[in-house]
C-alpha cells in the first residue's frame, strides 16, 4: 500500500519535471532538420476567410510551409505585428497613426498590400418596402433621428439599429466614410460579427444593419446608398460610397522569393482572384 | 400538533427538493439533448456520393470501382439535366463564354512572349499581334454581353474578317474565331432578348444545380475544396432543391405595407420554356443523382477539416484539447497540492496566511480574459523569449495560463481535502515514529487524494472548456497539427467561437459547429469519468476493500 503510493507520486513528479525540457528541447529538434517555413497570420475576421482560402490553395502547392491564422480583430492584428508575434497582419482598415508611431519605434516597418475591395453593405429585412436610402437617411437613422420607417416610406415599424462592435474594422469605415464620425446614439444595438449582424437582421423585421459583401443573401435585402447598389462593379470603381480595401501588413516589404511574398502577391495571380470571388469579396486585378 | 407540523415540513422539504432535482434533470435533458441530438448529425446521416467521393479523394477511403460505378450512374442520370440547362442557357448566359475569351487571351499573350523568347518573332512583331489579338477579345466580349442580334453580328463580324490573317494562323487566337462561328449561329437562331427576362433567375439555377451536384463534368476543377463537390450530405441536397423548385419572392402590398413572402414553382416561372423540365425532372431524379446512404461518419473525430471548417472533422481540435488540459494539469497539480499542504500543515494561522488565503480566494473570481491578458505578456511576450523560444502562440504558453487559471480552485479544494483527514491518522504515523514530511506524502496525501481528484475534475471542466485565456497564448483557427509544445495549435472552444464569428459558409454547415459542440462536451465528460472512476477505487482502496 505504502510502496504502491510513493510509486504514484514519484511517477508524477518524473512526469511534470520531464515534460518541460521534453517539450523545449523537443521544439528545437524538427525546425532544424526539415527546415518548415513557417508563415503565422493573425488579424481581422473580414479578412481571416481569405487568408484560410489563400492558406488552402498555398498549402497543397507549397508543402513544407506550416501556415496559422488567427482572427482576433484588425487592432489585435496591428498589435501582433508590432510585438513580432506574427509574419502578416490581417486587416480590414488601414493601420492607425498611433500603430505607425509604436510599430516605427520598436523597429518594425509596416507595409500594406490591399488584397481584395469589400463593400459594406447597409441591410434590411427583405420584408422592408424600402429599397434605398441616401448617406444622410442613415446617418439620421443612426444617430436616432429617424426612429420609424414610415418616416422613409415604409411600414409603421420601429426601426431595430445595429451597429458592429467600436473595435471592428468594418465599424470603423462605416464610422469614418457613412457617420463621418458623428457620435451614434444611444439605443444603438451592437453585435460582435458580421454573422451576428445578418442573423440580427434576418430574424427582426425592422431591424438595420451593415456587413460586408459576402454576407449579402437571399434571406436579407441590400439597399442602394445614394442611388448605388453595391454589386461587385459598383465597389470595384468606388461608385459605392463605402467601399474599402482590406489588407495584409508585413514588416517591410517582404524578401522577393520568400514564402510571406508568394503569400502577399497571391491575390495578384489569376487563382488567387479565383479565390477572393469565391469567398465573396472583389478582386483588385481583372483578368 | 407539533408532530404533525414537522411531518408536514418534512414532507415540505422532500417534495421541494425532489422537484428542484427534477428541475434541474430537467435543464440538463433540455440544454444537452437537443445539443446531442444535432451534434450527432455531425457524425450520422445520409451521406451522397459527393460525400464518398470526397472521403476517397481526401483519405483514399471506400472502393474505388464501386464509387466509380456509381458515380457513373449518377452522371447518367445528371447528363440529362445538364443538357437542358445548356439548350437554355445559350445566348442568355454567356459568362462561361467570356471567361473562355479571357482565358484564350491570357493564353496567346503566353504563347506571344515565349516566341519573342525563342527569337521566333520580334518584340515589335508580338507587340503589334497583341493589340489584335485585344482587339479581337473585347469585339468577341462585346458580342457576348449585347442582346442586340444587330450589334453582336456586327461586332461578331468584325473578328471573323481576321481569320485569315497568316499571322494569327497556327496561334492560340484561332480559337477566338471558332467561339465567333459558333455563337453567330446561337445569335441567328436564339431570341438574345429573351436575357433580360430571365438572365437572373437562371443565373440562380445554375448556381443552385452547382452547388447539388458539384461542378460540372469537363468544367476545370474549383480552387477551393468547398466548391468541388456537390451537396455531401443528403438534408443540404433536401434544402437546395427546395430553393430550385420553389422560388421565394418579396411582393409589395401596398404603400406604407410590409411586403409579404409568395412562394412560387419555378417550373410556372419558366413555362413555355424548355427549362420548364428541368424542375419536376430533378425532383423526381434527385436520388438516383446523389444515392444517398446512411452513413456512420466515425472518422469525425479524428479527421483533419478543411479551412472554414467546410469538410472534415474535429481531429487536431481534439487532440489540442487534450494537449492543452492534460498539460496544464501536470503544471497546475503538483503546484496546487503542494501549495495546498502548505498552507494546511505548516503555514498555521497567521495574519499572513489569512492574507494569502484571501488572496487566492479573489484569483478565483479573476474573469478568465484578465488570465489570457496577463499570458499573452508574461509568458508570451516576456518568458518565451527568454528562454530562446519564439514569441507567439504555444502550446506551452497556454497550458500555463490555464494552470495558473485553475490553481486556486484546485488550492481551495485541496486546502479542504487535506484539512478533511481526520487527525488520529496522522498522530498515528506520528507516534510509529515517521516524519512530518513523510507522513504527508503516505498518510494525509492518499487519504486526502479523493476530495483532490474532485478539485481536478473541476479545473479539468474548467480547463478544457475556457476560450478567453487560450485566445492570446495558444489557440489558431487554422494551423498544421503540433508536432513540439512550441507550436500554437486548434481547440474545440476557440474552433466553436471561430465558427460562430468567422466565415459566412459556416452558415451552411450548421452540424459542424453542433458536432464540435458536442465533441467538446463529450470529450469533459469522457475526462470526468475518468477521474470519477479513479475516484471510486481510491475510495474503495481507502475504506479497506
Amino acid at each position: 500500500m505504502k510502496k504502491q503510493w510513493q510509486k504514484v507520486v514519484q511517477l508524477v513528479m518524473v512526469a511534470g519535471l520531464c515534460m518541460v525540457p521534453c517539450g523545449a528541447g523537443a521544439g528545437e529538434k524538427p525546425a532544424a532538420k526539415e527546415k518548415k517555413a513557417k508563415l503565422q497570420i493573425e488579424g481581422s475576421t473580414t479578412v481571416g476567410p481569405i487568408a484560410d482560402a489563400f492558406a488552402e490553395v498555398f498549402g497543397r502547392k507549397y508543402k513544407n510551409v506550416s501556415i496559422t491564422v488567427k482572427k482576433t480583430g484588425s487592432g489585435d492584428g496591428a498589435a501582433a505585428l508590432i510585438d513580432g508575434r506574427c509574419d502578416i497582419a490581417t486587416m480590414s482598415r488601414f493601420m492607425k497613426a498611433k500603430e505607425f508611431k509604436k510599430a516605427v519605434e520598436k523597429g518594425i516597418m509596416p507595409v500594406a498590400h490591399a488584397v481584395a475591395m469589400d463593400g459594406v453593405c447597409v441591410i434590411v429585412h427583405p420584408s422592408n418596402p424600402v429599397k434605398a436610402l441616401s448617406s444622410e437617411q442613415i446617418r439620421k437613422i443612426y444617430k436616432g433621428e429617424i426612429e420609424n420607417w414610415r418616416q422613409l416610406g415604409g411600414a409603421n415599424k420601429v426601426i431595430v439599429v445595429i451597429s458592429r462592435d467600436t473595435s471592428s474594422g468594418t465599424y470603423e469605415t462605416f464610422h469614418k466614410l457613412l457617420m463621418k464620425k458623428q457620435k451614434v446614439a444611444k439605443g444603438v444595438e451592437y453585435v460582435n460579427s458580421n454573422p451576428q449582424a445578418h442573423a440580427r437582421v434576418k430574424t427582426t423585421t425592422g431591424a438595420i444593419g451593415y456587413v460586408g459583401l459576402g454576407f449579402v443573401d437571399k434571406s436579407v435585402k441590400a439597399l442602394k446608398l445614394d442611388g448605388v447598389m453595391p454589386t461587385r462593379k459598383t465597389i470595384a470603381t468606388g461608385k459605392y460610397p463605402i467601399s474599402r480595401p482590406l489588407f495584409m501588413f508585413t514588416n517591410g516589404y517582404p524578401k522577393l522569393g520568400s514564402t510571406i511574398h508568394a503569400f502577399v502577391t497571391f491575390h495578384l495571380t489569376e487563382k488567387g482572384q479565383e479565390v477572393i470571388e469565391a469567398k465573396g469579396f472583389v478582386p483588385v486585378t481583372n483578368y | 400538533m407539533r408532530t404533525r407540523l414537522r411531518q408536514f415540513g418534512d414532507r415540505t422539504f422532500t417534495t421541494v427538493s425532489g422537484l428542484s432535482v427534477l428541475l434541474l434533470t430537467g435543464a440538463l435533458v433540455v440544454i444537452l439533448g437537443p445539443l446531442f441530438w444535432r451534434g450527432a448529425g455531425a457524425v450520422v446521416f445520409r451521406g451522397t456520393v459527393e460525400f464518398r467521393r470526397m472521403q476517397y479523394d481526401m483519405h483514399g477511403r471506400g472502393n474505388k470501382e464501386t464509387l466509380n460505378a456509381e458515380s457513373d450512374q449518377a452522371a447518367h442520370v445528371r447528363k440529362d439535366a445538364y443538357d437542358l440547362l445548356e439548350s437554355f442557357a445559350a445566348g442568355i448566359d454567356t459568362t462561361g463564354l467570356q471567361k473562355e475569351a479571357r482565358r484564350i487571351y491570357r493564353q496567346f499573350k503566353t504563347q506571344l512572349r515565349n516566341k519573342v523568347e525563342n527569337i521566333a518573332i520580334t518584340p515589335e512583331e508580338a507587340s503589334l499581334l497583341k493589340s489584335v489579338g485585344k482587339k479581337l477579345r473585347n469585339h468577341l466580349l462585346e458580342a457576348y454581353e449585347t442582346t442586340k442580334p444587330d450589334e453582336a453580328k456586327q461586332s461578331l463580324d468584325f473578328v471573323l474578317k481576321h481569320a485569315g490573317d497568316e499571322n494569327l494562323a497556327g496561334s492560340v487566337a484561332g480559337q477566338f474565331f471558332d467561339m465567333a462561328r459558333q455563337y453567330l449561329q446561337i445569335v441567328i437562331t436564339v431570341d438574345l432578348t429573351r436575357r433580360e427576362e430571365y438572365g437572373e433567375t437562371l443565373n440562380e439555377v445554375q448556381e443552385i444545380i452547382r452547388e447539388l451536384l458539384g461542378p460540372r463534368p469537363g468544367e476545370p476543377l474549383p480552387e477551393l475544396s468547398q466548391f468541388q463537390y456537390g451537396a455531401t450530405r443528403w438534408d443540404r441536397a433536401q434544402l437546395l432543391l427546395d430553393r430550385l423548385v420553389w422560388n421565394e419572392e418579396w411582393v409589395e402590398q401596398g404603400s406604407g405595407k410590409s411586403l409579404k413572402k409568395v412562394r412560387t414553382k419555378r417550373a410556372e416561372q419558366f413555362a413555355g420554356t424548355e427549362l420548364a423540365g428541368l424542375f419536376p425532372m430533378v425532383e423526381q431524379n434527385l436520388e438516383k443523382m446523389l444515392c444517398p446512404q446512411r452513413t456512420f461518419y466515425w472518422q469525425y473525430f479524428i479527421d483533419d477539416s478543411t479551412p472554414g471548417h467546410f469538410f472534415g472533422g474535429v481531429g487536431p481540435e481534439i487532440l489540442g484539447t487534450l494537449l492543452l488540459t492534460l498539460l496544464s494539469m501536470v503544471f497546475a497539480v503538483p503546484l496546487g497540492v503542494t501549495a495546498a499542504g502548505y498552507l494546511v500543515e505548516c503555514a498555521g494561522d497567521s495574519r499572513f496566511v489569512r492574507v494569502i488565503r484571501t488572496c487566492i480566494n479573489t484569483l478565483a473570481g479573476v474573469p478568465s480574459v484578465v488570465f489570457g491578458l496577463f499570458g499573452l505578456a508574461f509568458f508570451v511576450l516576456y518568458l518565451q523569449p527568454k528562454l530562446g523560444l519564439p514569441k507567439g502562440s504555444s502550446i506551452l504558453a497556454g497550458a500555463m495560463t490555464l494552470a495558473a487559471l485553475v490553481l486556486p480552485v484546485l488550492i481551495r479544494a485541496s486546502e479542504e481535502a487535506i484539512r478533511a483527514v481526520p487527525r488520529s491518522y496522522k498522530e498515528a504515523s506520528l507516534a510509529l515514529g515517521a516524519g512530518k514530511f513523510r507522513t504527508f506524502v503516505t498518510v494525509t496525501l492518499p487519504a486526502a487524494a479523493p476530495g483532490i481528484l474532485t478539485g481536478i475534475i473541476l479545473s479539468i471542466s474548467r480547463a478544457a472548456g475556457e476560450t478567453a485565456p487560450i485566445l492570446f497564448t495558444a489557440a489558431v483557427a487554422l494551423g498544421p497539427i503540433p508536432e513540439t509544445l512550441t507550436q500554437p495549435t486548434r481547440t474545440l472552444s476557440y474552433g466553436s467561437y471561430d465558427i460562430a464569428v468567422g466565415d459566412r459558409i459556416a452558415a451552411l454547415v450548421p452540424h459542424q459547429q453542433y458536432g464540435m459542440v458536442m465533441t467538446l462536451i463529450a470529450l469533459v465528460l469522457v475526462l470526468n469519468l475518468a477521474a470519477i472512476i479513479i475516484r471510486r477505487r481510491l475510495e474503495a482502496k481507502l475504506r479497506g476493500q
